[in-house]
C-alpha cells in the first residue's frame, strides 16, 4: 500500500466534536453562515433548538430555544435566503415555521397530524427550485401532506390511505423535479417497504414500489431539476439507486442495490456541489461516501421496443467508523465543499471535513 | 580388509607437524578425515590410515591440503618440544581403543558445541532483522501520520479562510443593506414635510437578516424579496390523494431476513382456523354457509339472545365438530347449558373452554373471565358451594373491579358460612 494511493482517496476528518446532555435528532446547517441547528429532546420531554458556531476549532452555544413538544425534524428549504426561518415537525404531529431572531410566537403554525411527524423536507426557497415554496410532513399516521406557509390549517396536498385501509407508519419524504413553476414530485417512503412517488401537477400517484425493507430515508440528487437519480435507504443496510430519467409504464424505473454498513442505514445525503457523490449514515456508527458512475448508455429499449432505463454502477470512495450508536441526521454544508454535520444516538454532534472531493 | 597406508613421510619444527600421506588412485573429501587432539584418522576406501599422535595437538587450527594422489597435514603442537616419533609407541591395545573412543567421543562433543553457537547467532541475526524492519515500518507509519495531520492542518486554516470570508460578506452586506435604509429613511423624511402624515417609525437594521418595510406604501420598496414574493405563484389548489400500501399484517417495520419467521406463523394460524376435523359423510348436505364455524358462531348467538337455546346448541356443536379449537364456542354453548340448567354439560365446556384459552394473556382476559363465572355458577347451583367460590375468586383475579363478581363471591361466602353453622 502505497501512502500516496491513500491519501488521494477523500478523507474524512472529523474537524469539531461537541457532546450534548439531550438527545438530538437533527442537525442542519443554517444557510450562508457558519452556523448549525440542533433539533432534540430533553430528558424533562420538552422540545429544544441549539444554535451554535464554528469559531476557532470549536462549537461555542449562541441560543437556546425550549418548547413544549420533542422537535423530531426540521428544515430550511422553503424560505428565502434573507429569512432562513427554520419548519419545524415535531412528536405531537405539529409544523412549525420559526423566526430564529423571534422564537417565542412561530411564524405559521398548524396541528398537521395526529401521530409524530417523523420528516420534513422543503422547496422553493434559498434561492433553489421555482415554484411557490411549500413545505411537506410525512407522520406515523400514514399520511403526507403538503402545505404551503400563505395557507393557513389546511394543506394543499394530503397523501393519505383509502378510507377503511390499515395504515402504515410514514418514514421519509422528499421533493424533486421542481424544474418549473409547474412541476413538482413528492417522494415517500413507508416502514412496509413501499416507495411512492406523488406527481403534485396532476395530483396522482405516479409510481410505486416495494423494497422488501423499511424505507428509513429518501432524497434527490438535486430538488431543482428534472428528476434524475433517487436513492433510498432502508433496514438491514441496504440502498438502492434509481434513476429517474426514463419510467417503463410497467417496469418503473431502473435501480441497482448496494448492501454496506451491516446495519440500518438511517440517512443518505448527497453532495449539493457534486450531485454524484453521496453519503450515508449507518447504525453501527459509520459513514460511507459513495460515488455515482452512469452507465454508457442511460437508456435502452426493452423487447417491446418501449424504453426503459439503464442503472449505472456505484463505488465507495471512503468509510469511517465515528461512534458506537447510529449517526441518526447528516446535512452537507451548501457553502463550502465538503464541510458536513452529523448527529449521533451518543448525544454528539460533530463536523467533519471530506477532503479532496473537488478531484473525485 | 582395508589397506593400511604405511608409506608416510614426516617432518617437524619445534611447534608443527608436516605429514604428507599418499592417496594413489583415488579422490580424497574433507568428510574422509577425521582428526581429534591426539587422533588422526584418514578413512578412503580402500585405504585406511590410523595414528595415535605421540603428543596433542591443536586440532582447529591444523590444517590439511588435499592434493592429487597426496595429503599434506600442518598439525600445530600444544605444547612446543621436539616429538620423537609420529605416533606413540607402546600403545597397548586397549589404551588404543580407549584413545580412539575418546577422540570420537570429543569430536562430537566439539559438534554440539559448534551447533549450540551457530544457533545463537541465528537467533540474533533474527532479532537484528525485525528491530530493523519494525523500525522502517514505523517511520513509513509516522510519515503518513504526518501527512493527515498536514491535510488536516490546511484544511482547518482554509475552513478559518472562509469564515473570514463570510463575516466580512455580513459585514459588507449589512453596511449596505444600512446605507440603503439611511437613504430611504431620508427620502421618507422629505416626503414628509410634504405630506401631513402621522411620523413612520424605522429601525434602523438592527437584524441582520432581514428589514422591515416601511409603512408608507407609496414608496416603491427598494428590496429585492418583496418583488420576489410577489411573483411567486399562488398557493396550489388543495388535493387529495388515496393510496393503498402493500399490505402486511404486523404493526412493526418489513425486514426482510424476519420474513420467512413471519410467513411460517401467519401459515400455522390459518391452519388452526382451517383445521377440519369432521366426518365428511355428515356434512355432505351442508350448504357452503353452514362450513363455516365463524357464521354458524353468529347464527348460535342470535338464537341464544332469541331464547331458543336448544337450537344455539346445535349451532355450537356443529361448529364444533368442524373446528374444535375454538374456545369460545365451548364458551357460549356452556352459557346455553346453564340456561338449560344441564349443569355437568355447563361445567365440562366450560372447563374446556378454559383449557384453550392458555397462556393466558390480556387479549383472553374477559374470556376467562366468563368462562370462571358460569363454570362457578354451575357448581353453586350443584350446591358445590365451595368449588364455586373457586372459580369466583379466579374470576375475580382476572378482573378486581367488577362489583357484581365481588356481590356474588360475598354471597356465597355467605353461604358457605351459614350451612357450615347448621351442619
Amino acid at each position: 500500500m502505497s501512502g500516496a494511493g491513500l491519501l488521494e482517496k477523500p478523507q474524512v476528518i472529523a474537524h469539531v466534536q461537541q457532546s450534548l446532555n439531550y438527545t438530538v435528532f437533527e442537525c442542519k446547517w443554517v444557510p450562508c453562515s457558519a452556523r448549525l441547528l440542533c433539533l432534540g429532546s430533553v430528558p424533562r420531554g420538552t422540545g429544544v433548538i441549539q444554535l451554535y458556531e464554528l469559531q476557532s476549532g470549536r462549537l461555542s452555544l449562541l441560543r437556546e430555544i425550549e418548547k413544549a413538544k420533542p422537535i423530531k425534524c426540521g428544515t430550511f428549504g422553503a424560505t428565502s435566503l434573507q429569512q432562513r426561518y427554520l419548519a419545524t415537525g415535531d412528536f405531537g404531529g405539529n409544523l412549525n415555521v420559526w423566526n430564529l431572531e423571534a422564537p417565542e410566537i412561530p411564524v405559521y403554525s398548524v396541528k398537521g397530524h395526529k401521530e409524530i411527524i417523523n420528516s420534513i423536507d422543503g422547496v422553493g426557497g434559498l434561492g433553489i427550485g421555482e415554484g411557490a415554496p411549500e413545505i411537506v410532513t410525512g407522520s406515523r399516521d400514514g399520511t403526507v401532506k403538503v402545505w404551503d406557509p400563505r395557507q393557513k390549517d389546511t394543506p394543499v396536498a394530503n397523501m393519505e390511505p383509502v378510507q377503511g385501509e390499515s395504515k402504515r407508519d410514514c418514514w421519509t419524504v422528499a421533493f424533486g423535479n421542481a424544474y418549473n413553476q409547474e412541476e413538482r414530485v413528492v417522494c415517500a417512503g413507508y416502514d412496509n417497504g413501499d416507495i411512492k412517488l406523488f406527481d403534485l401537477k396532476n395530483m396522482s400517484l405516479r409510481w410505486e414500489t416495494n423494497i422488501k425493507n423499511g424505507v428509513c430515508s429518501v432524497e434527490f440528487d438535486r430538488k431543482d431539476i428534472s428528476m434524475n437519480k433517487l436513492v433510498a435507504t432502508s433496514l438491514e443496510g441496504k440502498f438502492h439507486v434509481f434513476d429517474m430519467r426514463t419510467q417503463h409504464p410497467t417496469k418503473g424505473f431502473a435501480s441497482i442495490s448496494e448492501k454496506a454498513h451491516k446495519s440500518t442505514m438511517w440517512q443518505v445525503r448527497h453532495l449539493p456541489q457534486n450531485r454524484d457523490i453521496f453519503m450515508t449514515s449507518g447504525g453501527a456508527g459509520s459513514l460511507h461516501l459513495w460515488k455515482y458512475e452512469y452507465p454508457a448508455q442511460r437508456s435502452k429499449k426493452d423487447s417491446e421496443g418501449v424504453e426503459m432505463g439503464v442503472a449505472g454502477s456505484v463505488c465507495l470512495l471512503q468509510n469511517v467508523t465515528l461512534s458506537t450508536q447510529p449517526i441518526s441526521s447528516l446535512d452537507w454544508s451548501p457553502d463550502k465543499r465538503g464541510l458536513c454535520v452529523c448527529s449521533a444516538f451518543d448525544q454528539t454532534v460533530r463536523v467533519l471535513i471530506v477532503t479532496k472531493l473537488n478531484k473525485v | 580388509m582395508p589397506l593400511w597406508v604405511r608409506d608416510y613421510s614426516w617432518r617437524q619444527t619445534d611447534s608443527a607437524v608436516f605429514l604428507s600421506l599418499p592417496m594413489r588412485g583415488v579422490r580424497v573429501t574433507q568428510a574422509n578425515i577425521f582428526c581429534t587432539e591426539q587422533y588422526l584418522k584418514v578413512n578412503v576406501p580402500p585405504f585406511l590410515f590410523e595414528a595415535i599422535l605421540y603428543a596433542p595437538i591443536d586440532d582447529t587450527s591444523s590444517t590439511a591440503k588435499i592434493r592429487n594422489e597426496t595429503i599434506f597435514f600442518t598439525l600445530y603442537k600444544k605444547e612446543a618440544a621436539m616429538w620423537e616419533s609420529l605416533v606413540m609407541e607402546n600403545a597397548d591395545k586397549e589404551k588404543k581403543q580407549r584413545i580412539r573412543e575418546n577422540a570420537v567421543i570429543k569430536a562430537q562433543e566439539k559438534a554440539n558445541e559448534e551447533e549450540k553457537s551457530k544457533a545463537v547467532t541465528k537467533r540474533e541475526h533474527k532479532k537484528y532483522a525485525l528491530e530493523a524492519t519494525m523500525k522502517l515500518e514505523e517511520m513509513e507509519r509516522k510519515r503518513i501520520e504526518n501527512l493527515k495531520e498536514e491535510e488536516r492542518k490546511k484544511v482547518t486554516e482554509e475552513l478559518e479562510r472562509w469564515k473570514e470570508n463570510q463575516r466580512n460578506e455580513e459585514k459588507q452586506r449589512r453596511i449596505q443593506r444600512e446605507k440603503e435604509l439611511h437613504q430611504e429613511k431620508k427620502r421618507i423624511e422629505e416626503k414628509k414635510k410634504q405630506q401631513i402624515n402621522k411620523p413612520t417609525i424605522l429601525n434602523a437594521g438592527t437584524s441582520k437578516t432581514r428589514s422591515i418595510p416601511t409603512r408608507t406604501g407609496s414608496c416603491g420598496s427598494i428590496f429585492s424579496e418583496k418583488l420576489k414574493e410577489e411573483s411567486f405563484p399562488a398557493p396550489r389548489s388543495a388535493g387529495t390523494i388515496k393510496i393503498s400500501f402493500t399490505s402486511r399484517v404486523f404493526p412493526t417495520a418489513l425486514r426482510e431476513s424476519r420474513v420467512a419467521e413471519e410467513e411460517e406463523w401467519l401459515h400455522k394460524q390459518a391452519e388452526a382456523h382451517r383445521a377440519m376435523n369432521a366426518n365428511f359423510s355428515e356434512l355432505k348436505d351442508l350448504n357452503e354457509e353452514e362450513k363455516n364455524p365463524d357464521w354458524l358462531k353468529d347464527k348460535g348467538n342470535k338464537m341464544f339472545s332469541t331464547g331458543n337455546y336448544l337450537a344455539a346448541i346445535n349451532a355450537y356443536n356443529l361448529a364444533i365438530l368442524l373446528n374444535n379449537n375454538i374456545p369460545v364456542l365451548y364458551l357460549n354453548r356452556a352459557a346455553c347449558h346453564l340456561k338449560l340448567r344441564n349443569l355437568h354439560k355447563a361445567i365440562e365446556d366450560s372447563s374446556k373452554a378454559l383449557e384453550l384459552l392458555t397462556p393466558p394473556v390480556p387479549d383472553n382476559a374477559d374470556a376467562r373471565v366468563k368462562a370462571y363465572v358460569r363454570r362457578g355458577t354451575a357448581f353453586c347451583q350443584l350446591e358445590l358451594y365451595a368449588e364455586g367460590l373457586l372459580d369466583y375468586e379466579a374470576a375475580l383475579k382476572i378482573d378486581p373491579t367488577n362489583k357484581t363478581l365481588e356481590q356474588d363471591a360475598e354471597n356465597i361466602k355467605h353461604i358457605i358460612h351459614g350451612n357450615a353453622k347448621d351442619s
